[in-house]
């Protein structure tokens, strides 16, 4: 599918770009922009200076089960559900502008961030797919990931019942490239 | 006995609020108001407000900015208590944007 239109090709490079620079692998653009993979290509190579990872996306809802990565999950569902309810918004405007405000919660709190916007946007597209959902807490209020057709009734999310070792693992340096480059143009 | 008032902090606030919460929803709009907790109708009021109806409605006894939610737990964590604060963070930020999106819809 090539753009027809100067205008359209102009907004969808400035997407790509907005994108690649808030870590995007390339698949996420090509689903996302009506861009040839080339062109994507490029793009991805002049906004990071390298080439794009290689392989398959993760595609196991599982990871988002885990402790840490649920509650990381768990705060992007909380700000996509905001964006999602706005009619005037695109799919792709809501899950950027959550990811936006997931970022500014880890910055504000000088964590590394978990989740990816690839995994912000696979999460999104397993919601969709009914694959996951939300269970609300009976202890907080709050909402937060789990599997699609699991019982929900008594859930009490892991911020609540923490495990022992939870966020206790081994602690990454915050990589010093800034995830969002994007503000900086 | 003297008795504070407090008008002019309070004025001071109410106008640094609103020009705060003006330029948000310029800015971004939809952020904004996720931020601000704030419908449509307030948002287009307050996105359109002149400088003196700004100014007039900055004026007055009443605090502008209230407390966002009255619920000591959630005051508790968002003051990072609990077992570590990095995760208190993340529970406050949870249950507070379920709230916020709960409360406009």
């Amino acid at each position: 599918m090539r753009n027809k239109s100067v205008i359209e090709e102009a907004v969808d490079i400035q997407r790509a770009v907005e994108l690649v620079s808030l870590g995007a692998r390339m698949q996420m653009l090509e689903a996302e922009t009506r861009l040839s993979r080339e062109r994507l290509l490029k793009i991805y190579k002049e906004v990071r200076g390298m080439s794009p990872p290689k392989g398959m996306l993760p595609f196991s809802t599982d990871w988002f089960m885990a402790w840490q990565p649920n509650v990381h999950a768990s705060l992007f569902m909380a700000f996509h559900s905001h964006f999602r309810g706005r009619d005037c918004l695109s799919a792709l405007d809501a899950i950027v502008k959550a990811y936006h405000l997931y970022l500014d919660h880890i910055e504000a709190e000088r964590m590394e961030p978990v989740l990816s916007i690839t995994r912000a946007w696979t999460l999104v597209r397993f919601y969709d797919a009914d694959l996951l959902q939300s269970a609300s807490c009976t202890s907080c209020g709050g909402h937060f990931v789990a599997h699609a057709y699991d019982p929900t009734r008594d859930y009490v999310c892991g911020l609540c019942n923490m495990p022992s070792r939870a966020g206790k693992g081994k602690k990454r340096r915050v990589s010093a490239r800034s995830t969002r480059f994007a503000r900086m143009i | 006995m003297k008795r504070r008032d407090f008008q002019a902090e309070i004025k001071e606030l109410n106008l640094a609020f609103l020009m705060l919460a003006q330029q948000m929803l310029r800015d971004d709009r939809e952020t904004a108001m996720f931020r601000l907790g704030i419908g449509d109708e307030v948002a287009d009021l307050i996105e359109g407000l002149s400088s003196t109806r700004l100014v007039r409605m900055a004026t007055g006894q009443m605090l502008l900015p209230g407390f966002r939610f009255d619920d000591a737990m959630l005051a508790g964590l968002l003051a990072g208590e609990g077992r570590d604060p990095a995760s208190s963070s993340l529970h406050a930020a949870i249950v507070a944007a379920t709230k916020t999106s709960r409360e406009m819809t």
